[in-house]
C-alpha cells in the first residue's frame, strides 16, 4: 500500500515539474536589460495562450467586415510595423492619422501609442479594434464572433480551461503573443556580448550616436520612453498635437513618444506621421530642419552638426540594430499550420 | 494507514472550516434610481425639468466599488474584490449581496463611485470589470465611472441626445468619488440615486456631452456626491 502511494506521489511530482518546464522560459530578460514593466504574475505565459494570441493577431475576424487583422498594419518582416505607408490604412481603405509603430520589446513599455493614450499592453488592442478608420468593429462583437467559432471555443478551452470567451481572456491572449516579440539579437547586441566586433565605421557611428542621440534613444531599448517634441514642422492638415490630446496640458503640445531605433533599417517611413522616407531624410531633419517652439526638446536646443561622412557612419551604426533572427523567426509568422474556420 | 489518510483528510478539508467558520449573514444593498420624487424608468418615461422642459433617459450605468461598513470612523468590515457594475436596465445588477459577520456593528456605509487608479492601470480583468461591458474607453485607457444618456428638447443635438461619460483616474482629472452615508443597522439597505441632483446645475442646451476625462468631468463627478442618499 505504502509503495503504491509513494509511486503515485513520484508520478505526480514528475508530471508537475515536466508541465512546468514546458511553460517556463517562455520569456527571458536579455542580459543587462532593465526589469520589464509587464506584470507576468497577472497573465502567466503558457504555450497554448501564446499560440491562441498569435492566431488572434493574424485573424481578420477582429475587424467589422473580416478584412483587417493586427498583422495588416504590423507585419513581421518590418519589425511589426506597416512598411511603406506613411499613415496606416485600415478598413474600407480608410487612412488613419499616424504611422503604425513597431511592435517589439513591448514588455518594457510603460505606455502605448504615439501619445501614450494606452496605459497597459492588455488594453492596447481595444484602440485599433474600435477605431472607425482601423478595424471599425466593437470588441463586444468580436467576442460574439469568436463564441460562434468552434475552433476558437476549443482553443480558449485549451488555453484557459473555460470555453466561455470573455474580453479578459481575449485581450490577455493577444498580450501573450505580443510579449514574446523580443528583439535583442542584432549585431549591436552581439558586440555588446563581446561575440563580434564593430567595423571602424560602425565604431565611429556608435560614438556619434552616444554623443547626439542616446539621451532620448537610450540603450538598450533605444528609447527613454518619454514624450518629446523633436522639432517637426507642424502638419496643418493632420493638426496632431500628440501628448496634449491626452493630458490637456499645453506643455505637452506636439510631443510624441520616443520610438525605439531597433530594426530601424526596416521600419521606414519614419516619424509619427511617416513623413521621412529614409534615414538620410531623418538625419537631414535633425541637422538642419529643427523648428523651434515652446515645447521643443531640451536636447535639440543646441544644433546637431554632422559632416556627410559622419552621417554615413551613423547610418552604418543604426543598421547594426537590425535583428534578422527576429524578423524571420517562424515563431512569430503567420500561423499557417492552424487553418482557421 | 487508513488512520493516516483520514487524518490528512481532516487537516486539509475539515480543520480550516472549523477555524475560519464564523456566523455570517447576508446583507443586501439595493440601489434605487429616482428622478426627484419619482422612480426612474429608462426608455419611455418623461420627466419634467425646471421651466417645463422635458427629459428622458436611456442609459444609467455606474460602478460601485470598495464597499465598507464604518463604526465611529473605523472600518469594521470591507468587501474583498469589491467591484460592482450597476445597470439601470438590469434590475438584478442594482442589488448587491454582501456576506458579513453577524457581530459587526456599524453606523455608516462607505463606497466609491467608479474605479480606483490602481485597478485602472492593472490590465485586463474579468467579471464586472471586463472591458467589453461598455464602461471602458477604447481610444484612451480608463474606466467610465458613471454613464448617463438620454434625450431632452433642450439639447440641440442629433435626436436631442445627451451623453455624459464621467471618468478619469489621472491627476488632474481624477473623477473617483467616495460616498459616506450614515445608516441604520439593517439586513437591507436601500440607497437612492437621484439623477435630478446630478443634472440640476447642468444647462443641457450648452453642455450635452462629455466623453473623456476633463475639468468638466471632475466638476460633474462632484455632483454625484449629492445624488446618493439612504432611503429611510
Amino acid at each position: 500500500m505504502k509503495k503504491i502511494i509513494f509511486l503515485f506521489f513520484i508520478i505526480f511530482v514528475t508530471a508537475l515539474t515536466s508541465m512546468k518546464s514546458l511553460d517556463d522560459n517562455l520569456f527571458k530578460t536579455p542580459k543587462d536589460w532593465p526589469k520589464h514593466e509587464y506584470d507576468f504574475s497577472r497573465n502567466k505565459l503558457t504555450l497554448k495562450k501564446i499560440e491562441l494570441g498569435r492566431l488572434l493577431f493574424y485573424d481578420p475576424i477582429l475587424s467589422r467586415n473580416n478584412s483587417i487583422s493586427c498583422a495588416t498594419c504590423h507585419s513581421q518582416y518590418s519589425s511589426f510595423t506597416h512598411v511603406d505607408h506613411a499613415l496606416s490604412h485600415g478598413i474600407d481603405d480608410r487612412i488613419g492619422s499616424r504611422n503604425s509603430p513597431a511592435l517589439i520589446n513591448l514588455a518594457w513599455h510603460k505606455t502605448f501609442m504615439w501619445d501614450g493614450a494606452i496605459n497597459h499592453l492588455d488594453m492596447q488592442a481595444l484602440a485599433p479594434i474600435n477605431h472607425p478608420d482601423e478595424m471599425g468593429e466593437k470588441t463586444e462583437n468580436v467576442i460574439k464572433k469568436l463564441q460562434l467559432s468552434k475552433v476558437y471555443k476549443h482553443l480558449f478551452y485549451e488555453a484557459y480551461g473555460d470555453s466561455s470567451i470573455t474580453g479578459e481572456y481575449f485581450l490577455k491572449a493577444i498580450s501573450q503573443f505580443e510579449l514574446t516579440l523580443v528583439s535583442a539579437n542584432s549585431k549591436y547586441d552581439s558586440v555588446m556580448r563581446k561575440e563580434t566586433n564593430f567595423t571602424n565605421q560602425e565604431i565611429n557611428g556608435y560614438k556619434l550616436f552616444k554623443q547626439n542621440c542616446a539621451s532620448c534613444h537610450t540603450e538598450p531599448l533605444f528609447t527613454n520612453q518619454e514624450f518629446e517634441n523633436n522639432g517637426l514642422k507642424a502638419d496643418t492638415i493632420l493638426k496632431d498635437f500628440g501628448r496634449m490630446r491626452i493630458t490637456n496640458n499645453p506643455n505637452d503640445s506636439i510631443k510624441f513618444n520616443v520610438p525605439t531605433l531597433r530594426n530601424i533599417e526596416f521600419t521606414y517611413p519614419y516619424m509619427h506621421d511617416g513623413r521621412f522616407k529614409n534615414l538620410s531624410e531623418v538625419l537631414k531633419h535633425y541637422t538642419s530642419g529643427i523648428q523651434n517652439s515652446k515645447t521643443l526638446s531640451k536636447q535639440l536646443l543646441k544644433p546637431i552638426v554632422f559632416s556627410s561622412n559622419e552621417k554615413v557612419d551613423l547610418i552604418a551604426f543604426l543598421i547594426t540594430l537590425t535583428d534578422r533572427a527576429f524578423l524571420f523567426n517562424p515563431k512569430y509568422s503567420y500561423p499557417k499550420n492552424n487553418l482557421l474556420r | 494507514m487508513k488512520s493516516l489518510l483520514s487524518f490528512l483528510f481532516f487537516i486539509l478539508f475539515i480543520y480550516p472550516n472549523l477555524i475560519f467558520a464564523q456566523s455570517v449573514k447576508l446583507n443586501k444593498l439595493i440601489f434605487e434610481p429616482v428622478f426627484g420624487y419619482s422612480e426612474l424608468n429608462l426608455n419611455d418615461s418623461f420627466y419634467r425639468l425646471k421651466n417645463d422642459d422635458s427629459i428622458q433617459f436611456q442609459t444609467l450605468k455606474f460602478y460601485i466599488s470598495k464597499i465598507e461598513f464604518i463604526n465611529n470612523e473605523e472600518t469594521v468590515w470591507k468587501e474583498n474584490k469589491s467591484f460592482h457594475l450597476m445597470d439601470g436596465n438590469d434590475k438584478k445588477s442594482l442589488s448587491i449581496q454582501l456576506t458579513i459577520p453577524t457581530n459587526i456593528i456599524y453606523t455608516s456605509l462607505k463606497f466609491n463611485i467608479g474605479i480606483d487608479s490602481i485597478t485602472n492601470i492593472s490590465g485586463a480583468m474579468g467579471g464586472d470589470l471586463d472591458p467589453t461591458k461598455g464602461m471602458y474607453w477604447t481610444w484612451q485607457s480608463g474606466y467610465i465611472n458613471f454613464k448617463i444618456e438620454g434625450k431632452s428638447n433642450l439639447c440641440k443635438t442629433r435626436n436631442n441626445e445627451f451623453q455624459f461619460h464621467i471618468g478619469g483616474y489621472q491627476y488632474p482629472f481624477n473623477c473617483l468619488q467616495i460616498v459616506k452615508l450614515n445608516c441604520k443597522q439593517s439586513d437591507q439597505i436601500k440607497i437612492n440615486i437621484d439623477v435630478s441632483k446630478f443634472l440640476d446645475k447642468v444647462d443641457l442646451s450648452k453642455q450635452n456631452h462629455i466623453m473623456s476625462p476633463s475639468n468638466e468631468s471632475v466638476l460633474l463627478s462632484n455632483k454625484l456626491l449629492n445624488a446618493f442618499s439612504i432611503n429611510k
